[in-house]
Formats: structure tokens, C-alpha cells, sequence
């Protein structure tokens, strides 16, 4: 059972392109407020009591959605900053762990949460494919077909129009004259449509792990890789992690001949047994994949891949269970209603292969969107070309964001003309509570005019390489416990054990 | 019929009492010093309270606190991790942990010799943290310092984790989710805790140097005598001295009213995650609830200082006088005594609820506040009655 959960996790992990956070719950307990029928209410990952609203959105009110506000602590002088989750799909209230780094800006503005339709506490579309996804893209298929089958109009319905527009009604129904919006991920690309389509009720716009109107973001196999050799240079960087050698070229290797026994023998990171269904060698690259999303997983990649070269699968396997628990990510149904209408049908099948092409991972990250897109018939939505617009914006990028790569926000922004990119070095997915950004968003929506200082952006470095079973190195070079090490590691296979202890004394790749 | 007529009576009475209220009031606001210590303090305390909120936030968000590490080179990353805008970190090679102590550092950590190589073998060396705990600050730097040597053992036991193959959650079975139900205002309420009774010792504060002039004072100076030989009744005189004193004390609480309302946008109260709520219908109510126990405090001052020895002994009286309720309500308060809604109608702890709740916004019940305040003027008509029986008697001019 515990293994099946497990599996759905990777596929999941695979599926869920540009995720904010992990995922959290919330529920509500009713309390007595003022204005449009509040509850106080809690969410998971911020100890605060927060306000919930269900906001009619249909003409007919039947649809509403769930809203959750943070209320300023300073009565809110300033403008509201409503956060935009990624996806598409996640639920905003999986946002409320992010009101900690950005607890002085919720000093003199509300924070605003609001779950899309289909997503989160406003009705999710999950095709009941929460923690029981299966792992084999074939079932998963299937799974999705029926759900679509039995779902009617509803996946027709669900865009990102409407997304923008049930923005527009909540902003009204809470009484707000202008807002500022913080996109996180596939929340960029809602921003920026809301900018497109309502620049009357925007004040500025923040926007972290950028995914422009332009960019065909699914084809991400390029960007990943990218991330990848950015990794590969930090570790050459690295007189320690130096040592071990080309481990790019043993993860090549490893994906390349990975075979159905090693698939079946891979140890499960929860149980500590072998795993239940087979991981894939598309599954191992997507792991990896995920693990670039965030530096401090990335940092133990080059070990993980350097001991599994060995036969050691134990780290690789850790890596996996560092994403255990991202528990039922996304609705499904609301991610291929969008995907499929707004990024899929854009995308040619010559595009897909010259983004895979030399790519550690393929096409083994878009090949879901692709099978599943096939099952999930959508007319396709084209975004017009972007207006010129003139709101302060603020971009933050990591330099090594496997999906939403800098370049995206400095190629495919042009038509806007107030714009700061901040750029994390080394940074993953994702980097809005990471050092001083939080203060730069502050500074920023507190006077957007102001070119920000980046200068304290240098002071957010990768974490430390994992040495050693034992962690990071405390000691740049420790050249005895490398060997000590590498002799520990030979059970696996003499040769190729004594070759990488080799490499390690070799010193440089 | 018996009732209008005493109404009238009173009336009357209180039309006669208009040359001696004239006298007192004026007495009372030409005494300079007086109004001067009642102005003093009204001002004195809200700035001492903006001045220090402003002054502990700027400590805590300017304050870098200094660790020095013995033996840095042995594990350089420590010093490294350490590192960050509230922690500032010299690594030395050598020193003596005291005497940095005693010079610039805050906090010293020394590695020990052998650590990076214990460490590989996972034989838990030892890290020495030496404090002075009888510095002041050496609790705050403590904590700067955990929260730092904590993120980087997590770092290093995630690593470890991983590296087994072991999901980071095998270690936390449960996560706990808190959910505080505190609200920005009873936050507040807990800073500005002291700020009620400080109100209500200004009132006895601004209050004391007219009572004990106004009484024991024109005994002294034979002034006494030649008031009570006048055609006035008993409780006309006292009504007349109570309400000269009242203003004082009165006009003293206002404007630290005023003052605490003006510094209020000044203190960085959201640091400590405390809404500004008083609204200025609050303020008035303010005002007004502090009118009724003004004059309940102006009379019972004047009482005590007409029983006492002499003036000196009226002053020393007055000052215990108004130390011991402030006290009470500070203990009161500090002990987080759920009071039943009832004891809002005792003086002095209806008055502090009262302000307490509209200082930080709270909804206060009117009801409570008219019951409250008609139980301490009852207070204040029976004090002026057993005041004006008190001056019938003989041995109340000689006491000196």
C-alpha cells in the first residue's frame, strides 16, 4: 500500500511542473466577522488564524470560490498582494507557509489566497486520482480517460480565462480598488494574463520562477538539463565534490543501461525494502529532475549518482523519499483541462524532440502531458500577443530553475517596460523566502519606482555537496576519507569500485 | 414632593457653592507646581513607553550578536554556515574564551582538535559553547546562535538521511501544526497591559498636590477656619474642593491619553504583531470613563488628607495611597486573573478592563461602563457626605 502511494509520489512529481510549495491543508471553523461572510481559519504551515470566504463566481452563484486572507496586521494601509499558485493546479492555500518569510509585508497589507475552480477548497477536479495514482504512465492514462469520460463539459470550462476572471469578481466582492499580484511558477503566467486582461485593477507584479505568455514552458527537458551542467560546474567548483569525478557521465550511463532487475531491486526509501512497482529509469531521471528544483537536494546529487554508479542505490533512493511528501499535488483534472488547451496544443511533436534531444531526462517529463493530453480533448486556447504594459514588475529567477530558467524572463518580457530581474545564483525553483528577497519584495512594493539594491543577493549560496555518508565536509579536502570511503562502497562491484577510487584521487573531472 | 424638593435643594445649593468652586478651581490651576507635576507626568510616561518599545525593536533588529570560534580551520564550514546578518562570526585560531567574553564577543565557540575527523566517523565530537549568562544579552545571543548550528545539523542529518536512502519523514512521524487563536489586539493587550494602570496613577499622581494643599494645606495655613464659619453647608464645601482637584487630575489623564494616541503611529507596535485598533470613539469613551473615578480619587485624597497629622503626613499618606492600587492592578493583571464580568463594577478594576479593552480596540459594553461608572459616583456622593460630616467636627482643626 505504502509502496503504491509511493509511486503515485513520483509520477505526481513528474506531473506537477511548476509547484510553489509543498502541500498543505486547510479547514475552517466558523467564527463570527465582518464583511462578506468570513470564518476564521487555519492552513497548515502558518500558526495565525487567517479569514475564509467562499466568493460566489457563477451568475447563478453557484460557484464560489475559497478565499483566504491574512489579515493586515496594521489594518492594511497598502494596496492587497494576492499570491498566485503554480501548476496549474495547486492550491493556493498551499501557499500559507510562505506568510512567514513575508510576515513584514503582511504588516501593512492583506495577503490574499484564492483557490481556483477545480483546485484546492473550491471544488478540486481530481479525477479521484489523489493518493492512489498509479505509476505505469499506461494506467495513469487510463484513469485519466475515464475521468474525463465521466466528467462532462466540466474540462471544456476550466482555463485560465476564467481563472483571471474569478480573480477580477473576488478582487471586487473584497472590496479591493487595486491589487498587486505575487505569481509563484504557473502563477507568473496567471499574473501576467490578469495583467493583460484587467491592467486597470493592477498596481505591480511580482513574479518568481517565471513562465512568460510566450514561453512554451512544458518543454522543459532543455531547461532541466541546463540546471544540470549548472550543477556540474558548482561541483567542479568544489574542491571536494571535485573529486568525484564525472559523475554526469555515470548518471548518462545509469539511465542509459538500466535494467529491469535493478528497476525491481530499487530500494524503497520509506520501508527500506525493495520497492513494489519498478522505478523506471524515466522515473530515476525525473527524480533527479525534482531534485534540481531545490539546491539542497540538488547538492547531494553528485553523490547519490557517483555511489549508484557503484551499485549503492541507498542515496538515489534517498533523493526520491526527499519528495515523499509532496502527497497529492495536483487535481488532475483542473492540470490537463489547462495544460492540454493552453500549452499542449501548442507544442509540436518536432519541438518535443528537439527540446529532449541530448537532454539527461528526454522526453520522460513531458511524455505524461503528451499521453495524457491525448485522452483529455480540449480545443486549444491561444493567448493573443501580449499588450505593452507599464506596471512595475519584479522578476526573480534562479540561475539553475530547471523549468522556468532566467532567460524566459529576459527573452519574452519585452513588451514590458518597468521591469527588475533579481537573480538567485545557483538558485532553484522557487526563491522568494530565500536571504534578503523577501525584504527586496517589501522594498519593491513599497516604492516599485526604486531600482532595488541587489547587492546581499550574493550572500545566498548553494548548501555544501553531501561528502560522505557522513554529510557535508567539514573540512574543504578531506582526501583519506574519500578513499576510506570508496573502499567501504566496493561490495557492490570491485572494479568499478576501485575506478571511481581512482577518479577520486585523480582530483579534478 | 419630597424628592423635588431636595433636587431643588441640591440645585440651589450647587448655585451657591459657585463663588467657593470659583475660589478652588483657582487655587487649584494657579498653583504652579502642581500643575506642572500633573503635566510632568502625564507626558513623562507615554513618552517613556514610545521611547522604549522604539528602543527594544531597534535592539533586536540592529543588535548583531558577536561569536568568536577557537579553532575555525579545523571545520571551516561551521564558522561559514554560522554566518548570517544577525550573527557575526570571527574565526580565530586560538584565545582564551574568557577574555573574549570579557571583550567584544558575545558568545564563544570552540571546535575541538580532533572534530572533522570524529565527525566522519559519526562519533559526535563536541562542540564548547561558552556564555555569561549574567550578561544581559547573552540569552538573545544564544538563541541567534541555535537557530543557525540548528539549520546547518539539520542540513547535515538530511544528508545523512539521504545518503542511507531513508524519506526525511522516517524521523517525524507527526508533524504538529499550531494554530494560535490569539488576535492581533489581545496580542496587544499584552504589551499594553501596564498602560491602563498607569493611566489611573496618573489621575492619583495629578491629583495629589492640589488634595493635600486644598485640605490639609489651608489647615496649615489657617485658611480652614474662616471656609467653615461661611454660610455653606458640609458637603458643599467638599463637592467644591473635590471637583477643583478632580480637574487637575482629570486634564492630567487626558492628555496622556492624548499623548499615548499621538506616539501610538510612532511605536512599532506591528513588530510585535499588534494591530493599532483604538478608534477615536474609544479615546472619548476613554476620557469619560476616567472622569467618574477622577473625582472618586480627588475625594478620597482630600479625605485622607483632612484625617491626617499635618501635611507632611498628609503627603506621605496620599503617596502609599496611590502606589497601593496600581499595585493591585498590576498584580491583578499580571497574574491573569479571569475576572467575571461583575467586577467591572468595582472602581478601579472596571476602569482598567474598561480601558485595557477600547486601548487596543476591543468592544467594550457601554452597559458595563454606565453600571461601572453610576457604582463609582454613588462612591464619590457617599465619600463628599461622610467628608462633610467629618468637618462638623471639632477636633478636625486641631489636629495640628
Amino acid at each position: 500500500m505504502s509502496g503504491r502511494k509511493r509511486s503515485a509520489t513520483r509520477l505526481l512529481t513528474g506531473a506537477a511542473v511548476l509547484v510553489v510549495a509543498t502541500s498543505l491543508g486547510a479547514q475552517a471553523e466558523p467564527a463570527a466577522s465582518a464583511g462578506p461572510a468570513a470564518e476564521t481559519c487555519y492552513a497548515d504551515g502558518w500558526s495565525e488564524s487567517l479569514r475564509c470566504y467562499r466568493i460566489p463566481v457563477s451568475a447563478d452563484g453557484e460557484v464560489a470560490l475559497s478565499v483566504l486572507v491574512a489579515p493586515a496586521v496594521n489594518g492594511g494601509q497598502r494596496e492587497p498582494l494576492y499570491l498566485l499558485a503554480g501548476g496549474p493546479g495547486q492550491a493556493a492555500s498551499d501557499l500559507a507557509r510562505l506568510l512567514n518569510p513575508l510576515r513584514k509585508l503582511n504588516r501593512g497589507r492583506d495577503i490574499v489566497m484564492v483557490d481556483r475552480r477545480g483546485g484546492g477548497r473550491s471544488d478540486a477536479f481530481d479525477c479521484g486520482l489523489g493518493a492512489e495514482t498509479p505509476a505505469s504512465i499506461e494506467r495513469f492514462v487510463g484513469k485519466l480517460a475515464t475521468c474525463y469520460q465521466a466528467s462532462g463539459e466540466r474540462p471544456l470550462t476550466i482555463n485560465s480565462r476564467q481563472t483571471v476572471d474569478d480573480l477580477e469578481t473576488v478582487r471586487k466582492a473584497l472590496g479591493h480598488s487595486q491589487i498587486s499580484l505575487w505569481g509563484g511558477s504557473w502563477g507568473t503566467r496567471t499574473a501576467l494574463l490578469y495583467q493583460q486582461w484587467y491592467p486597470e485593477s493592477l498596481q505591480s507584479l511580482v513574479l518568481d520562477g517565471v513562465a512568460p505568455i510566450g514561453t512554451k514552458v512544458f518543454l522543459a527537458a532543455s531547461a532541466a538539463e541546463s540546471a544540470l551542467v549548472e550543477l556540474q560546474q558548482a561541483c567542479s567548483d568544489d574542491p571536494m565534490c571535485a573529486g568525484f569525478g564525472d559523475w554526469r557521465a555515470q548518471l548518462d550511463t545509469l539511465l542509459a543501461s538500466w535494467s529491469e532487475e535493478q528497476a525491481r531491486n530499487f530500494p524503497d526509501p520509506l520501508t527500506g525494502k525493495t520497492v513494489d512497482e519498478p522505478i523506471e529509469a524515466w522515473m530515476l531521471a525525473g527524480a533527479v529532475r525534482t531534485a534540481l528544483y531545490d539546491p539542497g537536494a540538488a547538492a547531494q546529487l553528485p553523490f547519490a549518482v557517483a555511489q549508484a554508479s557503484r551499485g549503492n542505490y541507498a542515496p538515489l533512493s534517498g533523493i526520491v523519499g526527499l519528495f515523499a511528501e509532496m502527497e497529492g499535488a495536483m487535481p488532475m483534472g483542473l492540470t490537463f483541462s489547462v495544460a492540454c488547451a493552453e500549452e499542449m496544443n501548442r507544442i509540436s511533436a518536432e519541438e518535443i524532440a528537439s527540446d529532449a534531444a541530448g537532454t539527461f531526462i528526454g522526453d520522460g517529463f513531458i511524455r505524461v502531458f503528451r499521453e495524457g493530453c491525448k485522452v483529455w480533448p480540449v480545443p486549444a486556447l491561444p493567448y493573443e500577443a501580449p499588450q505593452p504594459r507599464h506596471h512595475p514588475v519584479l522578476l526573480i529567477s534562479g540561475s539553475a530553475d530547471p523549468i522556468t530558467p532566467p532567460k524566459y524572463a529576459d527573452e519574452q518580457l519585452a513588451y514590458l517596460d518597468h521591469k527588475q530581474h533579481l537573480m538567485v545564483r545557483g538558485g532553484g525553483h522557487i526563491n522568494s523566502a530565500r536571504g534578503c528577497v523577501p525584504d527586496l519584495i517589501l522594498e519593491f512594493l513599497d516604492q516599485p519606482q526604486v531600482p532595488l539594491d541587489q547587492e546581499c543577493l550574493a550572500d545566498i549560496q548553494r548548501p555544501p555537496f553531501t561528502a560522505g555518508n557522513y554529510g557535508p565536509a567539514l573540512l574543504p579536502r578531506v582526501p583519506e576519507a574519500d578513499s576510506r570511503l570508496a573502499e567501504e562502497q566496493q561490495s557492490g562491484s570491485e572494479s568499478a569500485g576501485r575506478e571511481v577510487a581512482r577518479e577520486v584521487e585523480g582530483g579534478s573531472p | 414632593m419630597n424628592r423635588m424638593w431636595s433636587a431643588r435643594a441640591v440645585i440651589v445649593g450647587l448655585q451657591q457653592m459657585a463663588p467657593l468652586l470659583r475660589k478652588e478651581l483657582l487655587e487649584a490651576w494657579r498653583d504652579r507646581r502642581a500643575l506642572l507635576m500633573a503635566v510632568c507626568f502625564s507626558l513623562m510616561f507615554p513618552a517613556a513607553l514610545a521611547g522604549g518599545t522604539i528602543f527594544m525593536v531597534k535592539k533586536q533588529s540592529e543588535d548583531v550578536t558577536r561569536l568568536a570560534v577557537i579553532g575555525a580551520e579545523r571545520a571551516p564550514l561551521i564558522a561559514e554556515q554560522l554566518r548570517s546578518p544577525g550573527l557575526d562570526v570571527e574565526a580565530l585560531a586560538e584565545g582564551s574564551p574568557r577574555a573574549l567574553l570579557a571583550g567584544d564577543y558575545d558568545l564563544v565557540l570552540e571546535v575541538t582538535d580532533d572534530f572533522a575527523e570524529r565527525y566522519q566517523d559519526f562519533r559526535a565530537p563536541r562542540l564548547y559553547l561558552y556564555v555569561n549568562s549574567s550578561d544581559t544579552g547573552s540569552g538573545r545571543a544564544q538563541r541567534a546562535l541555535q537557530e543557525r548550528l540548528g539549520a546547518l545539523q539539520q542540513m547535515v542529518v538530511a544528508q545523512r538521511l539521504s545518503a542511507r536512502g531513508v524519506a526525511p519523514q522516517l524521523l517525524a512521524p507527526w508533524r504538529l501544526e499550531t494554530r494560535d487563536v490569539s488576535t492581533p489586539s489581545s496580542r496587544g493587550a499584552l504589551i499594553l497591559a501596564t498602560v491602563p494602570g498607569l493611566l489611573i496613577m496618573t489621575l492619583f499622581i495629578a491629583c495629589l498636590a492640589t488634595a493635600v494643599d486644598s485640605s490639609a494645606g489651608e489647615r496649615e495655613r489657617l485658611s480652614l477656619e474662616p471656609l467653615l464659619v461661611q454660610p455653606l453647608a458640609g458637603w458643599q464645601i467638599i463637592t467644591a474642593k473635590t471637583l477643583a482637584v478632580a480637574s487637575l487630575g482629570w486634564l492630567g489623564s487626558l492628555l496622556a491619553i492624548g499623548a499615548l494616541v499621538l506616539l501610538m503611529p510612532l511605536m512599532p507596535l506591528a513588530e510585535f504583531g499588534i494591530q493599532q485598533a483604538t478608534t477615536v470613539a474609544g479615546v472619548v469613551a476613554m476620557g469619560l470613563v476616567l472622569l467618574p473615578l477622577a473625582l472618586l480619587v480627588a475625594v478620597l485624597q482630600i479625605l485622607l488628607a483632612l484625617r491626617s497629622q499635618s501635611f507632611k503626613d498628609a503627603q506621605t499618606q496620599l503617596s502609599i495611597l496611590q502606589i497601593a492600587p496600581v499595585v493591585l492592578l498590576m498584580v491583578l493583571d499580571m497574574a491573569q486573573i479571569k475576572l467575571a464580568d461583575s467586577w467591572q463594577l468595582l472602581p478601579l478594576i472596571g476602569q482598567q478592563q474598561w480601558l485595557k479593552g477600547l486601548l487596543v480596540g476591543d468592544w467594550v459594553s457601554p452597559l458595563w461602563m454606565l453600571a461601572g461608572s453610576a457604582v463609582t459616583l454613588v462612591l464619590v456622593v457617599m465619600a463628599i457626605l461622610v467628608g462633610a460630616r467629618a468637618l462638623q467636627r471639632e477636633s478636625l482643626l486641631s489636629a495640628s
